[in-house]
Parts: structure tokens; C-alpha cells; sequence
């Protein structure tokens, strides 16, 4: 009996971990990464949330949580203005 | 009653490339004069990147970026505005509020420097992000959206 309680403590820690982790992905990547501030002129992060077309990925394409996508969508509306990212393309 | 209040701004200011290369003392001059007339005091001056647009502007392929941070009246910035449009060199112009930028972010390096020093490869060779691969790792159990764009 003793043996068999055992064997299950490890089974368990793993998937405590599991979870954890799966809590942590849960966050936008700029949540992920505290950035209160998204710039409009990091244009590398940027490009990755726009389509082949220049679009706006939707947050749910995104994973971005609602404020970030706002300040994103500020960020890319300005860095358009600029010159620095394509309206289409 | 009119409250007048000196903030931190945060210019970006674009510029033909070739009219830049031709005279870039004579840009920075017209610059400088432009905001110094308003009674601006700039914190720091320097060139930001040098870049093909991503799409033309004035029939400019090419541009060079110039960022300017600067202490003014925010009464006074109309009138820099003004200026700006005025001024047949500047292509466009981004002036904003500079609350949050701290020291660091000022010094910290720009994509011309950062090319200078070899640091990354120069972005300016490459199409102007030719938009980056859509999958990111963490973005799982997406359904492709190939056809947003086409339809």
C-alpha cells in the first residue's frame, strides 16, 4: 500500500506543473513580457501581428488580451502614418 | 486663465533620403531652427533609421527617419505644427507626448546605430517588414485565416 501511494506523488507534481504553465501562456504576449507601452516604432513586433496584406490580426488570432490589442492597433495605426508598416500592400 | 505647462515630446520626423544625404547639416539646421523659434529646448537630436517606405509618400521611395526629443509649451505646439506643415522638406511629422519616456529610452540605441555597430543585420535592406511569418508557438489551436484577405 505504501509503495503505491508513493508511486502517485510524482504523477500529481507533474501535473501541478502542467498547469502552472498552462496559466502562464494564458497572458498576452505583451502582459507576458510587462510592456506598458507598446511603440510604434518597434516595427519587428509589430509586423508579426499584421497579415501578408498589412491587416490587423484579430485578437483571437493574436492571443492578445483587449488592452494590449488596443494600444497595439494605436501603435500600428501610427507607425502606418509614418511610413513605417503598409496600409495593404 | 490660461496654465501653460513645459512637457517632454517625442518627434519623429521624416525626410526625403536623397534631399538628407545632399545636405544633412542643412536639415538638422532647419530643424533646430524650426523648433528653437517656438522656444523649444531639444533634449536630444538624432537620426532614427534611413528606410524604404512602405508605401510612396510624395513620390519619395526613400526616407530618412530623424528623432527629436524636446521640452515645450504645450501652448506653443500649435504653432510648431504649423511650422512643420509649412516647411516643404519635412514629409511627415509624429509629435507626441513623452510622459513615460525615461533617460534610458532616449539613449538607448537606435536601428541606424544599431547597424553601424553590426549589432543586427540593417533592417533598411529588407522590404519594409515584409510581414513576418504568422504562427507564433505559443498561438496553438488557431484556425489558419488564409482567406481574410482574399475575400
Amino acid at each position: 500500500m505504501r509503495s503505491q501511494s508513493f508511486k502517485k506523488k510524482p504523477d500529481r507534481m507533474k501535473k501541478r506543473k502542467r498547469r502552472e504553465n498552462v496559466v502562464q501562456q494564458n497572458q498576452c504576449r505583451f502582459c507576458r513580457s510587462k510592456t506598458e507601452y507598446v511603440d510604434y516604432k518597434d516595427t519587428e513586433v509589430l509586423g508579426k501581428l499584421l497579415t501578408h496584406r498589412g491587416k490587423i490580426f484579430s485578437r483571437k488570432r493574436s492571443g492578445n488580451c483587449a488592452s494590449c490589442q488596443r494600444k497595439v492597433k494605436l501603435a500600428i495605426k501610427r507607425a502606418r502614418f509614418m511610413g513605417l508598416l503598409p496600409f495593404t500592400s | 486663465m490660461e496654465t501653460v505647462t513645459k512637457r517632454l515630446y517625442e518627434a519623429l520626423f521624416l525626410i526625403d533620403s536623397g534631399e538628407a544625404a545632399a545636405d544633412w547639416q542643412g536639415i538638422n539646421d532647419h530643424l533646430k531652427k524650426i523648433l528653437e523659434r517656438n522656444e523649444a529646448q531639444i533634449v536630444s537630436m538624432r537620426k532614427w533609421d534611413e528606410r524604404p517606405l512602405a508605401y510612396p509618400i510624395m513620390g519619395k521611395k526613400r526616407g530618412t527617419y530623424i528623432i527629436i526629443y524636446f521640452n515645450a509649451d504645450s501652448a506653443k505646439l500649435a504653432s510648431i505644427e504649423n511650422d512643420i506643415r509649412l516647411s516643404e522638406r519635412i514629409l511627415r511629422v509624429l509629435i507626441l507626448r513623452g510622459d513615460h519616456i525615461t533617460k534610458e529610452d532616449m539613449e538607448k540605441d537606435t536601428p541606424f546605430e544599431m547597424a553601424e555597430k553590426g549589432i543586427v543585420k540593417p533592417v533598411a535592406g529588407a522590404a519594409p517588414v515584409e510581414v513576418a511569418e504568422p504562427a507564433d508557438e505559443e498561438e496553438e489551436v488557431v484556425p489558419p485565416i488564409t482567406d481574410i484577405d482574399t475575400k
